[in-house]
């Protein structure tokens, strides 16, 4: 655990210091600063709303889809790539490890970027009620998606030695989980079938289900069994390249 | 020490590795030659466990763990300097090596000691707080032996360890592995036959997968001795002379080349040469030994071609 842990804080240190990571954080802060300005007038003061506002809007998911593809993009790719991963390896750690560790560092970065945005939430309920129970089942909901399409997104690093065609792979993974919830438009599903839409749709997760406040345990579940999922398959993939 | 049996390794319908077999001693420095995709970095990255040996190895043993077995416990036996050395530049050298000093599993308590231990040892200390980015190659590969040596491994694998280096930085760098001979078992992958010639105790050619020459230093030089030319100029030599030297004890075979002969031999033959001149009153123009060299016997061994 000690190395699993090292390795990610040298991975995130690795990432603070990287020019591109800076870029994502400027780019992210500014467009989510001026989502909450313009959600604020859309909701035309409403502290209760806003948080439904921020946390489903178009701007949130397109930030959900693009965001731990990119952080993720360079972790197992660029190290393939460069020769780092085979350094890395004549360590004795293993694979699982490695996976582990830069999901870790990944995560914890996603997760940084939206935490930036709570001083904005603390100076709002300076002036307004804020519900932060709400807010906290979002943030949970941001945590549990996060993980599985920063998982996706190791997948995807492991895959290839390109982070370009790694970040696309991510992004189609993480659409596929997005657009789920579009079937229900398309045609006019069964009630079990809904239920099926319903239970692996990440829109209806967050959107109908975490920023009302409604945390249901299978959310929480379903989301933990895809990221392990993910960083079980990235780990059979590392472990591929030795034979 | 390190044993290997009938280790094969392949990629796809290749053959990297077909079956090779040889041992290193403990404590003894081991030069590992070939030719470019002979198959030298595929056999240090199995030793590494980067790469998995193909089905039918029979021995992989690395100073007494099963390699096959046993790989994370082998690894930790292992220091690993690579041809490709990618540090992380945003990193000081002291950062980096505490955070593979923990990835070696190096207690915690330990940690700092054990980077001055390295750093001592390749005469890096001064470096500890500089940023690898700032780095010249000579101290970049100097760190990466500081990392092949941290928990203190009993193999240490370098692989093309003075490629990029000046000739005065090759020299510090041979008399740093001079150094660690007496604590490590240590196999060097060069293409640099002179410097595995000052350096090494042990030679292992490897050409298209296969080992072509295994031997030490005592039996490589004899090889060596053994396999010169002697070159005879005679003032009016005739027919006569190469017979006369054909029936010298030792001699392989005579060619001429128009001016003189060609000796190829066993053996030193000048004395006996110049006994027979003495002999047969012949006039010596020219009496010459040119002795083999280890480039010359990786010429003959590794073949004309370059694999792919």
């Amino acid at each position: 655990m000690i190395r699993v842990a090292s390795l990610a804080r040298r991975d995130l240190l690795t990432l603070f210091v990287s020019p591109v990571a800076w870029t994502i954080a400027f780019v992210f802060l500014l467009v989510m600063g001026m989502t909450f300005h313009l959600s604020l007038l859309s909701v035309g003061g409403d502290l209760q709303q806003l948080v439904a506002a921020i946390y489903g809007g178009y701007v949130f998911w397109f930030m959900m889809l693009v965001l731990p593809p990119l952080i993720s993009m360079r972790t197992l790719a660029e190290e393939r790539r460069s020769g780092s991963l085979e350094m890395l390896v004549t360590t004795g750690i293993s694979d699982a490890m490695v996976i582990t560790a830069k999901w870790i560092s990944t995560w914890c970065f996603f997760m940084f970027l939206w935490l930036c945005l709570l001083p904005l939430w603390a100076l709002l309920s300076s002036v307004g009620q804020v519900d932060f129970g709400v807010l906290l089942s979002s943030y949970l909901g941001v945590a549990l998606v996060g993980a599985g399409f920063c998982a996706a997104g190791i997948l995807a690093s492991s895959l290839t030695s390109h982070p370009l065609a790694s970040a696309g792979f991510a992004m189609a993974i993480n659409l596929v989980l997005f657009l789920v919830e579009w079937l229900r438009f398309l045609y006019q599903p069964g009630d079990l079938e809904l239920r099926w839409i319903e239970h692996f749709s990440a829109v209806h997760h967050i959107g109908s289900e975490l920023t009302r406040g409604i945390v249901d345990l299978r959310v929480p579940i379903w989301w933990v069994s895809f990221t392990i999922l993910m960083l079980f398959i990235a780990t059979k993939v590392l472990e591929r390249r030795r034979w | 020490m390190i044993e290997v049996e009938k280790l094969s390794r392949s990629y796809g319908n290749r053959k990297a590795l077909d079956s090779i077999s040889f041992q290193v001693p403990a404590g003894s420095v081991t030069g590992f030659l070939g030719p470019n995709g002979a198959g030298k970095t595929t056999t240090l990255r199995v030793l590494t466990s980067w790469l998995l040996p193909d089905p039918g190895t029979e021995k992989l043993w690395v100073s007494g763990v099963d390699l096959l077995r046993q790989p994370q416990l082998a690894c930790r036996k292992v220091g690993a300097l690579l041809e490709q050395l990618p540090l992380p530049g945003e990193l000081r050298v002291c950062e980096f090596l505490q955070s593979r000093a923990v990835l070696k599993g190096v207690s915690g308590n330990r940690i700092s000691s054990e980077v001055e231990r390295v750093l001592g040892e390749v005469d890096a200390t001064e470096s500890s707080r500089r940023g690898i980015g700032t780095l010249s190659q000579g101290y970049r590969q100097r760190i990466g032996l500081a990392d092949a040596l941290l928990g203190d491994p009993p193999v240490l694998l370098l692989d093309e360890p003075t490629r990029g280096l000046d000739p005065r930085q090759v020299a510090l760098f041979r008399e740093l592995i001079d150094r660690l001979r007496h604590q490590h078992t240590i196999i060097l992958s060069s293409h640099v036959l002179g410097e595995v010639e000052q350096i090494c105790d042990r030679v292992c050619m490897i050409s298209e997968g296969q080992i072509c020459l295994d031997e030490d230093r005592e039996a490589w030089t004899r090889r060596l001795e053994s396999s010169g030319t002697t070159r005879v100029e005679v003032v009016d030599g005739s027919k006569e002379v190469a017979a006369g030297l054909a029936s010298l004890e030792g001699v392989c075979e005579v060619l001429t080349d128009g001016a003189g002969w060609i000796l190829h031999a066993d053996r030193d033959l000048r004395s006996a040469i110049g006994e027979l001149a003495r002999q047969r009153k012949w006039a010596l123009s020219d009496l010459r030994t040119d002795r083999a060299t280890l480039e010359s016997l990786f010429l003959q061994l590794t073949g004309p071609g370059e694999t792919s």
